[in-house]
């Protein structure tokens, strides 16, 4: 696989104080769907549009298949994006929208017309091609800017939040058709959301960012076993934080006293003796511990709240040391009232030592 | 009956101190800038005991719409010779008592006998002002200065003359084409007058509405000769410092003469005709000469209460000038054609 | 007597229009298409039911003439204003980054809407009159050796002041409809590989149309209207339709003529005002 998209060094300073993107380097592989995933204002938006031309970094430069495009404008690259609200024009039909983005192609009508309909056929509206966007639903002129996009068959095709104008049924739909979509027409994908879910279910590596730089990259399940930091840790799935300090290392495994108890983990980092640490732990890696039942590790605690979301319930337990951690189970079976955990009841925690995130410094929630 | 009584009371008290004025009178007249100037009139108020209120006109044109939209607001108004007669066509107007009139007979002979202020043997007009339609050049515009009609048909002046927006455009051009019975013209006449002011067109920088405008035309150095309302306009040219002089062409000049006329159903006969008889004596007559430069109707109050110089430069002494005038007459059922003649020009 | 009670707050709310247009509307334009049937009669006019002054209006060339003057005038000033006016609103809308210059020259070229109509033809009398600005400016930068005669009292002047009178009325409706266009569909106009100008024809002018047909209609039936400018600035050759109708009303004493003049001018302005609304009304749905 080569690269098809370089981004080095890239800035964006809006003023010496607003910083939209800070020093950004990343390289995608050709037919890879990558995913910008972070909060409002991290940047991400920033840097998609500044690979689609419609920015212009401060600072670094990019480069789309070996070729510097740094400042070349939008209608000059061989990328195409689908806009957040799709950006279809009102005042064409289904089938002159998607047929605009190739005027500048020269093709002849025919071929105009077998592209057209090709791309409204990989959607799934070829008969939608004389009505007008307005008369479309939101699903379906989500597929129609996705249609008017890769009729142009560009080297990479950049998602804006595209489906976060959708209901969430239609989202979670559209999640796999984008996915199939992907595989299927086998352009790259760069796309930019905020909701972890559709990262991790869509692409093939996830880009964290804060603060305008990437915090991390990896494929989902690598950022979610191995959160290099904790924003990582709790912007994809939940974690529960416990301020600890390490009493013994030895090879990989290390001793911490944490939530009022010696604990034994597996840190991704190296740690000295004696050093500040944070430990977190994932809620649906911690057990409710039977009477008699042990784990690596056990943290003994008063329970104070208890949330049920259908699936299972959310524990949430006061430490000895006053700390808090999250515990979630499943309730495979239609429980009575009486055999749930109540509030003020003292509860077992086992959590295996595999699963025990440990992060350098302190964190403040 | 205690509200009754209170309002009864108010009533009362209104009707007293509304009394003195309702008693005495208010008169609304419908004339040209200066024909009801305060420095005349409100001496006229004070002896009378008559309130007056002005409305202006621009135009000849203003009457018959104004007093057309409905009746019972003028009491006395101010047309021309060429329209009194259509006031009295309207009936617009009612006939003068002129016995109630000091100084009737004091008018001169050649305007009590004009047929637009009479009908059946009564008079429903009493001559008030005249003047000359005369022509005025610019100073320093002229090392020969222009005697006739044609130099506003000059090729060198073009962009620099300016004519009245009046129907008496044709009278101005049928003059020139030789046809002096102006206010009898045939089609024939009409249409070469017609002809005329269209081959004239081009060199008109503007036609002149008001006198103001044609003024400020001057003022702004557009123009350097057109016709004029003699007397006025030369004279607030003056005043600004700029140099002019009016002149009777040898193609002769239209004259004017308006007069006051009472319109019909006044409920103020007593103040209208205490306004007239004001109108018509010294107090009136040099009253209005003084602010606006027009020569006056009645000779025998001029002489009195004018300065030997200004007597001379009105013409009041000069009954031949009179004569030479060609004094509107009204074109009856004829006005359309000239009308309709001119417009056509301006349509042009 | 409970039927009007418990319809009398709707019948109130559609009576106060319904009266209202009876009375400001129907009524006035019945009596004028009364006395378009009537007949001139010295002195005045009587009551007739005759097309003769339709007739006039149609064979006499000189209102043809001046209808097509006016015409002429209208479709200048409107064409003037929208040269003028969409480069500005585009500029205030697209390029303008200060939020507080937008705002200030948007004022500007609203203000003067404030300042009675007479002073600002006045204005341009000032400025475009023998010894007027215009011409000791020329003067002064040595274009011409003496002051020109050009400027005023001409259909050029006539053009320039309503253009500048009325322009007002062509910037807001296309800085309306500039305003309303998402920027997202120039941005993807140009990802779809249109350069700037392409995507202004394709995009930005077609959904401004609406804007552009409001603002035509606004200043062709202000301008196709107009008798002050004409008085004002206009020529021996400016007199326009509405200055004819205020002749055969005054000086002609001719109410049935200037009634039927009105009505053909009616006529003329509610067909244009179609026009552009089932234009507006295509571009709403997005069909241009």
């Amino acid at each position: 696989m080569a690269a098809i998209i370089e981004l080095e060094n890239i800035s964006k300073h809006y003023s010496p104080t607003i910083i939209g993107v800070d020093d950004v380097s990343l390289t995608v592989e050709d037919g890879e769907f990558v995913t910008l995933l972070g909060p409002s204002g991290c940047g991400k938006s920033t840097l998609l549009r500044m690979i689609g031309g419609f920015e212009e970094p401060t600072a670094g430069a990019i480069r789309l298949a070996d070729k510097d495009v740094t400042f070349d404008p939008p209608y000059k690259r061989e990328v195409n994006m689908v806009f957040q609200d799709y950006a279809l024009f009102p005042h064409m039909t289904i089938g002159e929208n998607v047929a605009y983005g190739l005027k500048t192609f020269k093709l002849d009508k025919d071929t105009v017309r077998t592209r057209v309909k090709d791309a409204l056929m990989l959607v799934g509206l070829y008969d939608k091609l004389n009505q007008r966007p307005q008369q479309l639903s939101g699903g379906q002129r989500q597929r129609i800017a996705l249609a008017r996009a890769i009729v142009r068959r560009p080297k990479v095709l950049l998602l804006d939040e595209p489906l976060s104008a959708l209901d969430a049924k239609l989202r979670e739909q559209m999640q796999i058709e984008l996915k199939h979509l992907h595989e299927k027409v086998g352009i790259t994908f760069i796309m930019v959301t905020h909701d972890q879910t559709e990262a991790l279910v869509m692409s093939d590596r996830v880009v964290v960012m804060d603060k305008g730089k990437i915090a991390q990259e990896g494929r989902p399940q690598d950022l979610y076993d191995h959160p290099a930091n904790p924003y990582v840790a709790n912007f994809i799935g939940t974690t529960s934080f416990l301020p600890g300090k390490v009493r013994a290392l030895s090879g990989e495994v290390a001793t911490i006293a944490a939530g009022g108890t010696q604990i034994t983990a597996h840190p991704d980092v190296t740690l000295s003796e004696g050093a500040t640490v944070t430990v977190g732990v994932r809620p649906e890696k911690v057990k409710l511990l039977a009477e008699g039942e042990t784990a690596d590790n056990v943290f003994e605690g008063t329970i104070s709240e208890v949330i049920y979301y259908g699936l299972g319930l959310r524990i949430s337990v006061t430490l000895a040391d006053g700390s808090k951690i999250d515990a979630d189970t499943l309730l495979p079976d239609k429980l009575s009232h009486s055999t749930l955990p109540q509030s003020g009841a003292p509860v077992r925690l086992g959590v295996a030592a595999h699963n025990v995130f440990v992060f350098e410094g302190t964190v403040t929630p | 009956m205690t509200i009754k009584k209170t309002m009864l009371g108010t009533l009362g008290l209104l009707s007293l101190t509304a009394s003195p004025v309702l008693a005495e009178g208010t008169i609304n007249v419908l004339t040209w800038e200066g024909y009801a100037d305060p420095s005349f009139i409100s001496k006229f108020e004070e002896t009378s005991g008559c309130q007056v209120n002005a409305t202006y006109v621009g135009s000849n044109d203003d009457f018959a719409p104004k007093l057309m939209a409905g009746g019972g607001v003028y009491d006395l108004i101010t047309p021309s010779i060429d329209t009194t007669k259509l006031m009295i066509d309207l009936d617009f107007v009612e006939p003068l008592d002129t016995t109630k009139i000091e100084g009737w007979n004091d008018i001169y002979p050649k305007f009590l006998a004009l047929d637009g202020i009479q009908k059946d043997g009564a008079y429903y007009g009493m001559p008030y002002v005249w003047g000359a339609i005369a022509f005025m050049y610019r100073d320093d515009a002229f090392e020969t200065p222009p005697t006739s009609i044609a130099d506003l048909w000059r090729e060198d002046l073009k962009g620099k003359i300016s004519l009245w927006d009046d129907k008496s455009a044709i009278y101005v051009a049928a003059r020139k084409n030789g046809d002096m019975n102006i206010y009898s013209l045939t089609d024939e006449q009409i249409a070469a007058a017609q002809k005329s002011l269209v081959e004239q067109k081009p060199l008109i920088r503007k036609y002149w509405a008001t006198a103001g405008e044609l003024v400020d035309l001057y003022k702004a150095g557009e123009v350097v000769i057109s016709n004029t309302w003699a007397g006025y306009q030369s004279s607030l040219l003056a005043d600004e410092g700029i140099k002019v002089t009016e002149f009777i062409p040898t193609e002769g000049a239209e004259g004017w003469m308006d007069s006051w006329m009472i319109v019909k159903g006044s409920p103020n006969q007593e103040c209208a005709y205490k306004f007239l008889n004001m109108q018509l004596s010294e107090q009136g007559q040099c009253g209005v000469a003084n602010v606006n430069g027009y020569s006056v109707a009645n000779a025998a109050a001029a002489k009195s209460c004018m300065s030997p110089e200004q007597f001379k430069t009105l013409h009041q002494d000069d009954p031949d000038y009179l004569d030479s005038l060609l004094i509107w007459q009204p074109l009856g059922d004829r006005f359309e054609a000239y009308t309709n003649a001119w417009n056509a020009v301006k349509a042009q | 007597m409970s039927f009007l009670r418990r319809n009398l707050p709707s019948m109130l709310v559609m009576g106060i229009p319904l009266m209202w247009i009876a009375l400001f509307m129907l009524l006035p334009y019945g009596i004028i298409v009364t006395y378009s049937f009537w007949l001139k009669k010295y002195p005045t006019f009587i009551p007739a039911f005759q097309f003769g002054n339709y007739v006039t209006i149609f064979t006499d060339p000189q209102y043809v003439r001046v209808f097509l003057r006016t015409l002429k005038i209208s479709v200048l000033v409107s064409a003037a204003s929208f040269l003028l006016a969409y480069p500005f609103a585009y500029y205030l809308v697209f390029r303008c980054r200060s939020v507080a210059l937008r705002t200030w020259l948007y004022m500007a070229v609203i203000a003067p809407l404030w300042v009675s109509y007479l002073l600002r033809a006045y204005i341009w009398k000032t400025i475009l009159g023998t010894e007027g600005v215009l011409n000791s400016f020329l003067m002064s930068l040595g274009i011409i050796d003496e002051p020109s005669s050009l400027f005023l009292y001409n259909q050029f002047a006539m053009v320039v002041t309503l253009t500048y009178i009325f322009i007002p009325f062509m910037v807001m409706p296309i800085y309306t409809a500039l305003e309303k266009i998402p920027t997202n569909l120039t941005e993807a106009s140009a990802d779809l590989g249109m350069g700037p100008w392409r995507s202004f024809w394709t995009v930005t002018l077609p959904l401004s149309l609406p804007g552009v047909a409001a603002g035509f209609t606004l200043t062709f039936c202000l301008s196709f209207g107009d008798f002050i400018a004409p008085f004002l600035v206009g020529g021996p050759d400016g007199n326009l339709i509405a200055n004819v109708i205020a002749t055969q009303f005054g000086a002609a004493l001719n109410w049935p003529l200037g009634s039927a003049l009105a009505i053909v001018m009616l006529v003329v302005v509610l067909t244009i005002v179609s026009l552009s609304d089932r234009m507006e009304r295509k571009g709403m749905t997005g069909g241009v």
